[in-house]
Order: structure tokens, then sequence, then C-alpha cells
């Protein structure tokens, strides 16, 4: 599911850490966002935002780790609306509802491992890509400085 | 582009299995949901009642809870719904008005009864509470209203008097969100036909007693608090459209208007 991989070139001491800490602040928004899942996207947006102009590598690992975010956007905004209106609207506390709740939690505690894992890798200058984000991050995230001279 | 669709599919399906899997497990009994909430549940009717009961007139004239129990015994046999459980509380009050307390208290109110002109018209008012009761709205009302937190610490003894007196009123005195509410309305309505009583009584009550301005406005508390009351009778009526009933009295003309004249002379 996570590939060590070589990358375009070697990123220097400062491109890794701030890749890096693209991962850790989707990791800290991952703490301050369980109960309030938007908060995940606007902290790694941000983040994404603010090294638009960065290195490739920065770039790439950037927006790795704010696809990884939108997955468990949906999966929990989804619980929390679904807890949301078993709390004060008209649903019960069903057994799908539990179901469902224990299995945004897996994958919560999943994708939590993964980014401390990657953060970390990605702090020594090694490239992460990840199955199926690391596949879509190449789509989106086009290396600008890579010169032809042809 | 092709290997990231596939992949994306992929990641859906897993998701889902997942879900499916841990779906196949007794969740709501692993983790004592339903004790839970019961115990939980208890414990407030409790304190709430005994703070009712030390304000209120409590009627306990056995012909008249009789005549009450036979009316909710008819509903709660007819919809399976577990009468032992029910705690049905008359109240000598000149407010028409009835509410659910959690722990399924049923508070009904003197002026109530006298309101209603048939039992068609009272059992719609109870089976609206009952509805309340089965779907678990009185106490998601309270969490809104007043806080889990304080609800919680309420259980446990933590709270003042003034504000279990005031989760008490916002029961009695405010109305559920329109949603539930009208969950609750369409809920009785099937109660009432499963139960062989004609649903259109409660319809008209309700458009009554809500045009009726003539009455003292402050006293019709059950429905100046449920709004657009007469929007909630057209969508009954509306709803029975739908279906068919046989009707049946459940109490002989004689009983309905005994209870009446009891209750007047209480």
């Amino acid at each position: 599911m996570i590939n060590l991989q070589e990358f375009v070139y070697k990123p220097g001491e400062h491109e890794a850490e701030r890749a890096s800490s693209s991962y850790l602040m989707s990791l800290v928004a991952l703490v301050g966002g369980l109960p309030l899942p938007i908060i995940n996207l606007f902290a790694t947006v941000g983040f994404f935002l603010a090294n638009r102009k960065g290195t490739y590598f920065v770039r790439w690992h950037c927006t790795q780790a704010l696809l990884s975010q939108l997955s468990l956007l949906f999966m929990n905004s989804f619980g929390f609306w679904w807890t949301i209106s078993v709390v004060f609207g008209t649903e019960q506390i069903t057994n799908h509802y539990l179901a469902y709740i224990l299995t945004i939690i897996l994958f919560n505690i999943a994708e939590f491992i993964a980014t401390i894992y990657t953060a970390v890798k990605t702090g020594k200058g090694e490239h992460v890509s990840w199955w199926l984000y690391g596949d879509l991050t190449n789509l989106i995230c086009k290396n600008k400085d890579a010169k032809s001279y042809f | 582009m092709q290997k990231v669709i596939f992949r994306t599919l992929v990641i859906i399906a897993f998701f889902f299995s997942t879900w499916f899997i841990i779906n196949q497990f007794d969740w709501i009994t692993i983790f004592n949901v339903k004790e839970l909430t019961s115990d939980t549940e208890e414990k407030l009717g409790e304190i709430f009642w005994e703070m009712i009961e030390r304000n209120n007139d409590e009627i306990d004239d056995e012909d008249i809870i009789t005549i009450i129990d036979t009316l909710v015994s008819k509903i709660c046999t007819s919809n399976n719904i577990d009468q032992s459980r029910i705690k049905i509380h008359v109240l000598d009050s000149y407010e028409v008005n009835a509410y659910a307390l959690p722990d399924n208290h049923l508070i009904i109110f003197k002026e109530l009864i006298l309101s209603c002109d048939n039992e068609s018209e009272l059992c719609g008012v109870i089976c609206h509470e009952l509805a309340h009761l089965q779907k678990d709205h009185v106490v998601k009302k309270l969490v809104k209203e007043v806080g889990l937190s304080v609800l919680i610490s309420t259980t446990i003894g933590n709270t003042s008097p003034d504000i279990i007196s005031s989760s008490v009123k916002t029961l009695s005195s405010t109305a559920y969100d329109r949603n539930l509410e009208q969950v609750a309305d369409l809920t009785a309505v099937d109660y009432m036909i499963s139960s062989d009583i004609d649903p259109l009584p409660f319809a008209n009550f309700l458009s009554r007693t809500w045009g009726d301005e003539s009455e003292i406005i402050e006293n019709l508390s059950w429905v100046s608090t449920h709004p657009e009351a007469n929007a909630r009778s057209e969508y009954i009526i509306s709803y029975c459209e739908d279906y068919s009933w046989e009707s049946v009295e459940i109490l002989a003309p004689s009983t309905w208007l005994k209870l009446k004249s009891q209750l007047k002379d209480y």
C-alpha cells in the first residue's frame, strides 16, 4: 500500500523538512478535526496553497497529503452528520450506524499510522508513494522544474 | 488513468466490504447500548417525575385511571408496545396539555381530556405521545435543549433543582423539532389505524382547538406549543387518504361520558 520509490532528483534537507511538514499538518488537523472533519481539509489546503510555488518534491508531497485527506473527509463527514442525526434528529442508534463508526475509526487509524510513517521517511528525504494517492498525485502534480533540452 | 480508476474502485469496494463485515456483529448487544440507554432514562424519568409530583396533584381515582388504561392498553396491544413499561399519570390541572417524560412516563392533564369530544381525539393525543416515547424523541429533545453534560450530571445527582425544573418545563411547554413532530403525528396515525381507531378526529382536534381563539389561549399549551396545528391537521388528513380502516369504539359511550363527568367533578 505504501512504496518507497526513487524520486526524479535527490531532495535537499530543507525540502525534505517542508514535505514532511505537510504530513504533520494533516496529522495535527486529523487530531483536531476528529469531531469536525472539515478542519482537516482547511489545514491541509492552507499548507498546500502556501507551498504551491515550492519545489517539485514539496508540491508532490503536499498534494499527496491533501488527496489522502479528501477521502477521509467524505467518510468522516458522513459519520459526523449521521451522529448529529442520531443525537438530535430522527435517526436511532442501529447496528449499521455503530458498524459505520467503527469502520471510519479503523480507516482513520490506518491513515494516522501511514501518515506518521510517511512524515518520518519524507523527513529523511525518501520518497514515499501511497497506493492510489501516489498515482493520483502523479497525474495532478507535474514537474515544472524539469528542463527540456529538445 | 485506467489504473487510477481501477484503484479508486478497489478502495471504495474495500471500504464498503469492511463496513459490511463489521456490520455482521451485533454491536448493540456488545456495547450494551439498550441497557445503558434505559438505565439513564430510568434515572432521568424518576428525577423529573418526582419534581412534577411535588408541584401537581395526580388524579388517583381508580375509575378514571382504569378508563385511560383501557384506551392505552388497546393501543399498546395493537402495536406491539410493552404496556407494562408505560407509566400513565393524569394530573389535575386546567391546562390543555399532555407530554412524555424519559422512562415512558406519559402525563395527561385533566383539562385536555375534558376538551376532547370523543375517545378518538384523546387516543390521537395518547398515540402522539407514545410515538415520541417509542422513537426516543424525549431524550433527544432534552439533549438538544438542555445539553448532554447537564443530563449526565443530572443522572448522577449533580444538578440543582432549578435545572431539573427547567428541564421539565422544556419537556412540557416547548415543541419538538418540526421533523420529530411530524414523525410523531404520522406514527400516531399508524398506531390508531392498527388499533381500529378513526384518526380523523385527531386531525379535527388539532384544527378545532387551534382555531378556537375565544378559549383562554395560554391554557392551550399542547396545541400552542406544537406549531402550525392547522398544517399538522392537513398533513394528517392527507396521510390518511392512503389508508382505509375500520373504526371500532373502545369504550361504551356511557363510559366516555362517565369519564368526563368524573373528571369535571374531581
